[in-house]
């Protein structure tokens, strides 16, 4: 029975003797598997870009405008403007005679028109 | 094929196996890199041990890679180890090809591969070429069931419950297969020490 345990032994070395000697594939066997993983491989998953919004009359007004939030301030401001036309608040009545000063009978927005016409004319 | 040696690959090379193959199925080339240079040479060896025909056992490694290729994109993760899987695959492949053997009843003891003879005084690597030469011919004498399960177990490292995943059996069965393979084995092998000239080195 000795020389049967020995045997065990021997086969025991033998296995740990091929286990640290690892096959080494050939180089002609890597580049056959390696061309069938590219052949086979997906295409790269491409990152979907999310479609593109309808380009139309409005977007384009928008745009020049600068865009949702510059119109927005845009539109109330023009509402305000409609509103104080309309309702004519009395403290800007009182505001606008302290600053400009009294009643206004007329105002001459080309103050300078007048001392241009006797030059023009002979 | 030359893949620029980058710290992307280092990092691909310690990922497991089952990572790198999800990589693969994105379309990664890298990984198909890193899976070829880590699986093929594990797949080979265990190929080669069954077959102990070089030739056979490359195409069956490259077969069982194609099948790794094929269902990559269906993996499913968690589901089984991708190396136990492999096992599998050669498994069946090998025992396919070992079924077309038989049938043909061509191949006797005489085509097992020669012992080489010149072991009295050779140098060590000799020696040691010339101890796996005579281990891989007695392989070639054990039953089918039993070399698998013995390359599984003592040249492979993998646990029983492994074995009976890839042979399909239970824990018993792996465990009667291993033992009557290795017996079968010493058995060979002592027979064969003498021819070999070893016994006075000990």
């Amino acid at each position: 029975m000795q020389d049967r345990e020995n045997a065990m032994d021997d086969l025991d070395a033998l296995f740990g003797a091929a286990r640290a000697r690892p096959a080494v594939p050939s180089d002609a066997l890597m580049g056959r598997v390696m061309a069938d993983a590219l052949a086979l491989q997906p295409a790269p998953r491409a990152v979907v870009a999310p479609p593109a919004p309808p380009q139309g009359l409005w977007r384009g007004v928008i745009d020049f405008f600068g865009g949702f939030g510059a119109l927005a301030g845009m539109g109330s401001a023009a509402a305000a403007g409609l509103f104080i036309g309309f309702v004519q608040p009395t403290g800007l009545s009182d505001l606008s005679a302290a600053l400009i000063g009294g009643q206004i009978d007329s105002l001459s927005l080309m103050p300078s028109v007048d001392d241009l016409i006797p030059e023009v004319t002979p | 094929m030359d893949m620029p040696r980058d710290t992307t690959t280092e990092a691909l090379d310690d990922a497991p196996d089952e990572a790198l193959l999800v990589l693969y199925a994105n379309g990664d080339r890298l990984a198909a890199t890193a899976l070829t240079r880590r699986l093929v040479p594990r797949v080979l060896g265990y190929a080669a041990r069954l077959l102990s025909d070089r030739a056979e056992a490359e195409d069956v490694t490259q077969e069982a890679m194609l099948r790794l290729w094929k269902i990559a994109p269906a993996w499913r993760t968690g589901e089984a180890q991708v190396s136990t899987w492999l096992y599998r695959v050669v498994t069946n492949l090998v025992t396919d090809r070992q079924r077309v053997r038989h049938r043909r009843a061509a191949t006797t003891l005489d085509d097992a591969p020669e012992v080489a003879d010149e072991g009295r005084g050779a140098v060590a690597g000799m020696i040691e070429a010339d101890r796996m030469a005579a281990l891989d011919a007695a392989l070639a004498q054990l039953p089918d069931r039993q070399r698998q399960a013995v390359v599984l177990r003592h040249l492979e490292g993998l646990s029983n419950p492994e074995i009976a995943a890839i042979m399909d059996i239970g824990t018993e069965a792996v465990e009667s297969l291993t033992a009557r393979g290795k017996r079968s084995l010493a058995a060979i092998l002592s027979g064969q020490k003498a021819a070999l000239g070893y016994e006075d080195e000990e």
